[in-house]
Parts: C-alpha cells; structure tokens; sequence
C-alpha cells in the first residue's frame, strides 16, 4: 500500500514537471521544438520498450507502424477535412490492425528469425509508402498538413498553432502512453510478458497462452507507435516516407536499447539523448554524424544496459559507498 | 506481355552476375554467424570499404588491377581483426548492443568516407569495363566475368580452407561445439578473430569487384548487406553451400522478376520472399531445424 | 626593457584599437542555409553550397551591401538536414530562435522542404528554395515560401512539347524512386499526348546503379526514346549500359548531363545526339552565363552547375530584397519585397507568381558528335554546335 502511494506522487511529480516544462521555456521556442520533437519520438520508443524490453522481442520494422498511423491522420486530415482527435484515433487504429495482421504469422518465429522477418516487413511498408504516389504522394511526402484548432478549456485556450499549446498536447498524449505502459508492466498481463522474456517453454508450462499473450503486446504496440506517428505528422506539417524508413527503424531501436530496455524511463531517456545530443552536436556540423557514430559505439562498449542501467548503478556504487563509509564509522 | 528468350536469358545473365555479389556478402556473413552467432549488420560498411580502398590503391599506388584487388583484401582482412578485437568481442552475447554498435560503426564509416573522399561517387576505370563481349543480342562488359570468376574461385578456396587444412577444419569445429572444440585443444577466440578476418576479406572483394562496374559511394555496401542477409536466410543460417545457391538464387529471381513488374517494387520482391520464407521454413534450404527457434 | 620597447607597445597598441574600431563599425548580417551535407544526395548539395558561396564572396569582396544606412557583409549560418523532414525543421526552428536569421534559402529535398516551409512561416521568415521541384510544395498557400527554380510541371512541359515535336513514340523512361524522379514521370505522363505512347517505367533507388534489368525490358518494348530522370552519376552509367548493350534509341537526358563534367564520365561517342532539359547550359554564349561559368571555374576549378546556378541567383535575388525592403532585420518587409522583385539572374528572367513561385527559362540542349553542345530549345535561343 505504501509502495503505491509513493509509486502515485511519484507518478504526479513526474506528470508536474513535463507540464512545467512548458512555462520554464515559454521563451525559448527552439529548446519547446525539441522537447516536443522528443516527445514524438519518446511514445513510438514506449511503444517498442513494451515489445522489446518487457517480453524480449526485438522488432526492426517498427517505425513501419508509425509510419501506418501518421499517414492515415495526414490523409484524413488534409484530404478528409477531420479533426484531429478522430483522425489521430483512426491512425491508432489502423496501425493496430496492421499489427495484427502482420503478428499472426510472424510471431511464430523466434530469436534471429523474428528480429530479421520484421525488419523486413518495415522495409516492405517503406516501400508502399514511397511507390503509391496517388495514396501517399510518394517520394515527396504530403506537404501541409493543418494543426489541430484551438481548444477552449474554460480557464484558457490551447492553442495547438502555437509552441506552447502543441507542448502541452504532445505531453499530455506522452503522459497518458506513460501510465498505459506502468499499468501494463505492473499488472498480471505484464508479469506474464516477463516470464515469456525470461523462458517461453517454462511460461507455456505454467498455463500462459504464450502465443495469444506476443500477439496482444505486438498489437498494442503497434497501436501505440501509430499514435506516435500520427502525432509527429500533424506537429511537423508534413509526412515523408524517409521518416519512416530503414534508418529510422534501427534508430528507434537505439532509442530504446541505449535510454535502458525494460525500463519506464529508459525510452524517454534515449529519446531525449537522441534528439538533443545531434541538435547540441550542430556545432561541429560537418563531423556531426560521425560523432553522433563514435557515442554509439563508445556506448555500446561501456554501458551494456543502457542510460538508465549506468544511472541506475551509479546509484547503487553510491549507496554502496555510503553504507561502506556508514559502516566504516561504526565500527 | 510476351517474355522473350532472349529478354530471359539476359536477365539470368544479369541476375548470375549480381548473384555472385551477393554470395561474396553472404559467405561473409554466414561465416561470421556459423561460428560466433553475430549478425554483423556493419558488413555492408566493409564492403563499402572494400570498393574505396580499391579506388584508393589503384589511383595513388599502382594501377594493376588484380594486385590491388589482393591488397585490398589483406588489408579488409585486418581491419576485420581490428572490428573483432576492438567491437565484437566484448558483446558476444549481447545482441542489442551488437545492433547499436553496428550502426554506430556504420555511421562512423560513411560519415568518414564522405569527409576523406568527398560526397559524390567515385568512378574507378579498369580496363576490364571498357571492353565489351558479345553473345548475339546481348552484350556485357569483360568485368561481368571477371566478378563471377573471382567469386566461384574465392568459394573454391574456402571450401578448400575449410575442409583441408588444419585450421578450417577447427574453425568448423568451433562453429558446431565451442565448449568440444575447447575440449581438443583449439582457442575459440583465436578461430573468432580468422573468421572475422576472413569475413571482411570476402566482403572487401566483393566491393573490390563491384566498384569498377558501378559506382564507389557511402551507401554502396547497405543493399548488397540486405540482399546478402536474406540470401543466408534463404540457404539456411548456418550454412555455406545454402549461402551460395541463396546468393546465387537471390540474384537470379531479382532480375528475371523485373520482366514480369515494375522496377521500382524489384527490392520488394526479395523483402517479400524474406518473409514468405521466414514464415513456410525458417531454417532455409540447408539449415538444421532447432527445436524451439522456429 | 626601456622606453622605447614601452612607446613601440603603446602605438601598437593604439593601432589596433583603430583597426578594431573600423571593424566595428561593418555589421553582418546572418543568413540561414539548409541543404544535405551528408546523406545520399550530399553530391548534390555540394553544388548547391557553391553556389551560396560563390554569391557571398561576389558580395563580400565589393565591400559588402548598402541596405538602409548602413553597408553590411554577408554571413552564412548552413545546417544539414540531411533530406530529412524533422531535421529540417529543426534546422528552421534553431536558424529562427537561435541564430536569428532573416532569411533561410537553399534545400534539396521537397520532402524536408515541405516541413521547413510552416516553420518560416511561423517566425516570418521568408523561404527560398533553389532546388526541390515538387509542384506541391508552392501550393500550400504559404506567403512566406519562394522557390527560384523551376518545379517539375515546368521543367516537363518544355521536354513534352520537345518529345512531341521529334515525334519519339514509344517513349521509355528510367527515374530516380525520389521526388523528383517520381514527380518527373508522373508529370510527363499527364503531359503527353496519348499519341506518344509510353513504352516501359523503370525505377531505381538512389544509390543503385544496376540498369540491366531496365535495360533489357527497353530493348524489349521497342521504345523510340529513353528519358533519363537522375543526376549526373547514375546518368553516366545507364547511358553506358544502355549503349553497350547495343540498344540505339534516342537518349533524353536531364539535369546535369548537359555539362563537360558529365562528358568526362562518359565518352563523347555515347553521348552524340542525346537531348537533355535543364536550367543552365553551361555553355551557352549569354554573357550572364560565361560569367558565371568563368566565376565558379576560377574557384571551384570545376564546371559550374545548375544547381549552383540557382542558389547563386537566390542569394542575390534575397539580398536585392532587403535592399527595396530597407531592412535587414524585418522578416515580412524582405517577403514583401521578394515578391515584387523582377531580377535578371544568371538562369534567367526571375519574376514570382502569385504562388511565389518563379518561372525561369528552361532549355533543351542537344550533344554533338564532337564532344560539344547546342541548344535546340526555347526557338530564340537556338545556336550552333559549341553554344550550348
């Protein structure tokens, strides 16, 4: 009981911050755009968390599902004339069904298998994407999508046109995936995924549907990654299949390995180190990629579990240390 | 629309030459996975290296062709142990950060290759290119030949490496049982460094031989990586004869297949056979079925 | 040391407070680039950065430019946004709010120019793209988005009407699988007459350069013509493949492939009687472009390049602006200013319509079996064998 209540404010401090951050830089629109952009990033990064970290499948075409839901809103939007929350609902949807129909064969499949049979089916949506010009608009992508209207909440207007207004939607559509993911994780459905990551034979003996369980997960997260995409759509004002290509799929699964897989935070975390550190690294312009190349790798050397694995241990050396010190000065 | 025999001979011309590429990536790749089971996605920056250092050889030391292609290959071999001792070692069983190291190597790579050599493509002039054959209506550059001759002699020396001497033979070992190999007496790690080694040598040949034909750009090796991965998966993961005909096979049905649809959807059709053969027979032509992988 | 050491730092130093303060009184003012650095088509965007350099040299060494009261050189601030739409407005948002710029030109690709474009209309900021041809892209109704170079609509109607006069049915095509080469046969195909009919479509990605499939499938339709919608280096290389493999139908190229650069690619036996659209013939007599030419040679030691030649006229066209505007500073003036500007560039006679965008002339030239070239379209500017 005592565990939930701190777990609650915890939970209302954390939704406090994001909030806050809107008000802290009211004033510096640039740093709003890339807390937002991170906040794009950061729900189809969740979303990937859930397959990967959490029940251990490793899925290289993800961004193929953003790309479903981002396209789908764009065209009900600029096309069909709809407003943004039934648009967004029904790019969520669609990649929804995407995910089932893609995970009823697939999921059959297991370790190396599965990693390479969904990066080809992010290549193949790529693919669709860019060669269906009268759909999509192919390779040029769909320019000028609208923002949502203004919202009046009584005590003020939010207004989506504006850096603030477009935050504040952003973060609440991130927050809300947040405690999506934290009641997954900590509800029976999520001790089940965990014991499908740490055996499948073993769960399957102990009455889990495994099969029934992966097809479930991979649906949601597909849902989820749709309303990621959907999101990034409207706040850029433009789709373009690039967006959501090969290199966007493995970089979404960068996101998540380094920010720290089977982690609440780990996703936001790599978000924001994958969004702000190119945009910081903009200094050295020219050798930007080949830095951004050289972090990676000097991560994936020195920190095996991630962001939030370093953090996490450097937590507990400094416990260590302190209950070494406390202990030093008892005896 | 008619298919005409001369229009189909032509493709599986195209497709055999191509597929001899793609073997070249796969015997890299199936190598690497067979013995150390890493899925080395950076492969394709190493073939990419293979084309630059040839250019690089070839216009700044000497102008032989077939000297410049061995050097090249030496010198991928020794970056290969470098990649091994350096990355791939240490993340053995850790296949996220293999994915993460991977791309951070593949951005260091192209990135480099831009900044050392500029952005436009380089075009390598060997002789072998400008000289044409002609068999009735069709007609291929001498260099067609020269990269299918090149690869079926490097798979003949493999094989003969492989299954003749002292050291293939342990490699092989090694692949089938580390802790058995361990057992007679063989150093697994001193089998994963020559397999790595070997690895990029074939796939710095593979660039070596490509590059002349087309063009030597950054992003020249991420194609040949896809198509090469999907060739292993078609032959069967673990091994090398399924490599092979998988190369050959991926080649062959990619060209013949733009007789029948559209250019733009030609990479689409190998990206759909990946995963129609992931989901009817996962373990390829050759590979050994493991229960409970598939 | 002694007085003299301490008299001779003195005047130094006096000197250099002089120096210092007639530096202080130029002022610069900031303009914004975006392009590909790196990424596939980073050769491209090399020639698009010549082009903004060679115009601010042009401006810099003649002292600066006079807008209002005071002279001012030019600076640029270029971010990559490696043809990526998030990356391009990030590069707008961080150009906007951090580096402040009044103006941000240049892009490459229409997808990342299609979310730069609300970005510049959020900070008024006044856009102008050198480069991507989507038509869409000037069609959003954004006052603040320019575009200097012809889109594809345009740059398609002078080959269609070239195509249907020379009457090469069936007609063939291999694109890009990119905006332009995509746009580029779609947009042909709306603009042909049903009478030429359209032989065989082949796409290819950027970077692949295997043409045989496409080959073989073109001997096969029995095509007249084969366009050509890519750059110069893929150019090369199917223009290779397509002649040694014995097929003679007439060559029709684009972009670039009117150029020396892609005469050394190729040999001039390839090339002999290739037709090709472009905004720039490299050769041509117009004094305009002999300047031009002689400029970026002398400095790049290369041929010029359209794109180079577009960027070149859009950064003088923008500071033209803020010269009638007054202003280096105020964002909507320079818009207002731009759109009213009628400006004689090297590509042409620059004037925008009221989607903002600007209707250059485009050419058709046609190779020699010399190695040299002439233009064959618009019918004013024909010449002879050596003027293209």
């Amino acid at each position: 009981m005592r565990a939930r209540a701190t777990r609650l404010t915890a939970g209302v401090l954390f939704a406090a911050i994001v909030y806050l951050l809107a008000w802290a830089f009211d004033h510096s629109p640039y740093v709003l755009f890339a807390l937002t952009l991170t906040l794009c990033y950061a729900i189809p990064a969740m979303a990937l968390n859930l397959l990967l970290g959490y029940t251990g499948l490793v899925s290289l075409g993800h961004m193929g599902f953003a790309g479903i839901g981002a396209y789908v809103t764009a065209l009900l939007m600029k096309k069909g004339g709809l407003a943004f929350a039934p648009s967004l609902l029904a790019g969520t949807l669609a990649a929804g069904l995407a995910g089932v129909l893609v995970g009823v064969p697939c999921l059959r499949l297991r370790g190396h298998f599965f990693i390479i049979v969904t990066l080809a089916v992010g290549i193949v949506l790529f693919l669709l994407f860019n060669n269906l010009d009268w759909l999509t608009g192919g390779a040029a992508g769909l320019p000028g999508i609208p923002r949502p209207r203004s919202i009046d909440l009584g005590v003020a207007v939010l207004d989506p046109r504006r850096p603030v207004g477009f935050y504040l939607a952003a973060a609440t559509i991130f927050l809300l995936v947040f405690a999506i993911q934290y009641g997954l994780v900590h509800s029976d459905f999520g001790r089940s995924l965990a014991a499908i990551r740490q055996d499948e034979t073993l769960a399957a003996s102990r009455g889990v549907d495994v099969f029934a369980h992966k097809l479930a997960i991979f649906a949601l997260s597909a849902a989820i990654a749709g309303l990621g995409g959907g999101l990034l759509a409207v706040f850029l004002r433009a789709v373009a299949p690039q967006s959501f290509g090969f290199l966007e799929d493995i970089n979404l699964v960068l996101i998540v390995i380094v920010g720290g897989a089977g982690s609440l935070f780990g996703p936001t975390l790599g978000a924001l180190l994958f969004i702000a550190l190119p945009e910081a690294l903009r200094i050295a312009d020219s050798v930007r990629m080949l830095l951004f190349g050289l972090a990676l790798l000097a991560l994936a050397l020195l920190a095996p579990r991630g962001l939030w694995g370093l953090a996490l241990t450097a937590a507990q050396r400094l416990r260590g240390a302190q209950s070494a010190v406390s202990h030093a000065e008892r005896s | 629309m008619g298919v005409t025999l001369t229009a189909l001979l032509e493709q599986i011309a195209n497709g055999t030459m191509m597929g001899a590429i793609y073997v070249l990536v796969a015997l890299g790749l199936v190598l690497i996975f067979g013995v150390m089971e890493v899925l080395n996605f950076a492969h394709g920056v190493v073939f990419m290296a293979g084309g630059y250092a040839c250019d690089f050889f070839f216009v700044h030391l000497f102008g032989n062709y077939p000297a410049v292609v061995i050097l090249t290959m030496l010198t991928l071999a020794l970056v290969g142990l470098a990649l091994e001792r350096a990355v791939f070692r240490r993340l053995r069983v850790n296949v996220p950060m293999q994915i993460v190291a991977s791309l951070g190597l593949i951005l260091m790579a192209q990135n480099a290759a831009v900044l050392l050599f500029g952005p436009s493509a380089l075009q390598l002039s060997v002789p072998t290119v400008h000289s044409l054959i002609r068999v009735g209506d069709l007609s291929f550059t001498v260099q067609h030949v020269v990269v299918i001759v090149a690869a079926v002699a490097a798979i003949v020396l493999l094989q003969a490496f492989l299954h003749w001497t002292k050291l293939g033979i342990a490699l092989r070992a090694t692949s089938q049982n580390p802790d058995a190999a361990r057992v007679v007496g063989i150093d697994p790690d001193r089998i994963y460094r020559i397999t790595f080694a070997v690895s990029c040598a074939l796939a710095g040949l593979g660039g070596a031989l490509l590059g002349p034909l087309f063009l030597i750009s950054p992003q020249m090796g991420d194609l040949p990586m896809l198509k090469g991965l999907t060739a292993i998966v078609l032959g069967g993961m673990g091994s090398i004869p399924g490599a092979i005909i998988g190369g050959l096979a991926i080649g062959i049905i990619e060209a013949v297949s733009t007789l029948f649809i559209s250019t733009d959807y030609r990479d689409m059709v190998v990206f759909v056979i990946l995963i129609a053969i992931l989901l009817v027979r996962p373990w390829g032509l050759f590979g050994v079925r493991v229960r409970g992988e598939a | 040391m002694g007085r003299p050491f301490s008299a001779a730092v003195v005047s130094a130093m006096a000197s250099l407070c002089v120096i210092a303060s007639a530096g202080a009184a130029e002022k610069s003012v900031d303009i914004g680039i975006v392009g590909a650095r790196t990424g596939p088509l980073a050769a491209a965007g090399k020639f698009q950065f010549n082009g903004f350099d060679l115009a601010v040299d042009a401006i810099n060494k003649a002292g600066g430019v006079k807008i209002g009261n005071d002279t001012y050189k030019i600076a640029l601030k270029i971010y990559d946004t490696h043809c990526n739409a998030a990356e391009g407005a990030s590069a707008m948002e961080r150009l906007a709010n951090v580096d402040h710029v009044v103006v941000v030109l240049g892009e490459v690709c229409s997808p990342a120019a299609a979310a730069e474009a609300p970005v510049a209309s959020d900070y008024s900021i006044p856009l102008i793209l050198t480069v991507p041809t989507a038509p869409d892209l000037t069609k959003q109704g954004n006052t603040f988005l320019f575009r200097v170079n012809a889109d594809t609509d345009q740059l398609n109607k002078a080959l269609a009407a070239y195509i249907v006069e020379h009457r090469w049915s069936p007609l063939a095509f291999i694109a890009w699988n990119n905006d332009a080469g995509r746009g580029g046969v779609n947009g042909m195909k709306a603009l042909l007459p049903k009478d030429i009919a359209i032989g065989y479509v082949g796409y290819f990605d950027v970077g692949t350069v295997d043409f045989s499939s496409d080959v073989t499938n073109i001997r096969k339709s029995g095509a007249r013509a084969v366009m050509l919608l890519m750059d110069e280096e893929p150019g090369a290389l199917a223009i290779r493949q397509i002649r040694d493999a014995g097929v003679d139908a007439q060559l029709v190229g684009t972009l670039a492939m009117g150029s020396d650069r892609f005469l050394k690619r190729v040999d001039a036996k390839y090339l002999d009687g290739m037709a090709q659209y472009n905004a720039f013939p490299p050769g041509a007599a117009a004094p305009r472009i002999v300047e031009f030419a002689k400029a970026y040679h002398a400095k790049f030691g290369e041929e010029a390049h359209g794109f180079a030649a577009q960027s070149y006229d859009g950064l003088m066209l923008a500071v033209k602006a803020m010269q009638a505007a007054g202003t280096a500073s105020d964002g909507a003036a320079i818009k207002k200013a731009l759109s009213a500007q009628s400006y004689d560039g090297v590509i042409g006679h620059i004037q925008f319509d009221g989607d903002n965008q600007a209707h250059p002339p485009v050419y058709v030239t046609q190779w020699c079996n010399d190695g040299t070239r002439k233009i064959d379209f618009p019918a004013d500017m024909r010449s002879g064998c050596g003027g293209g």
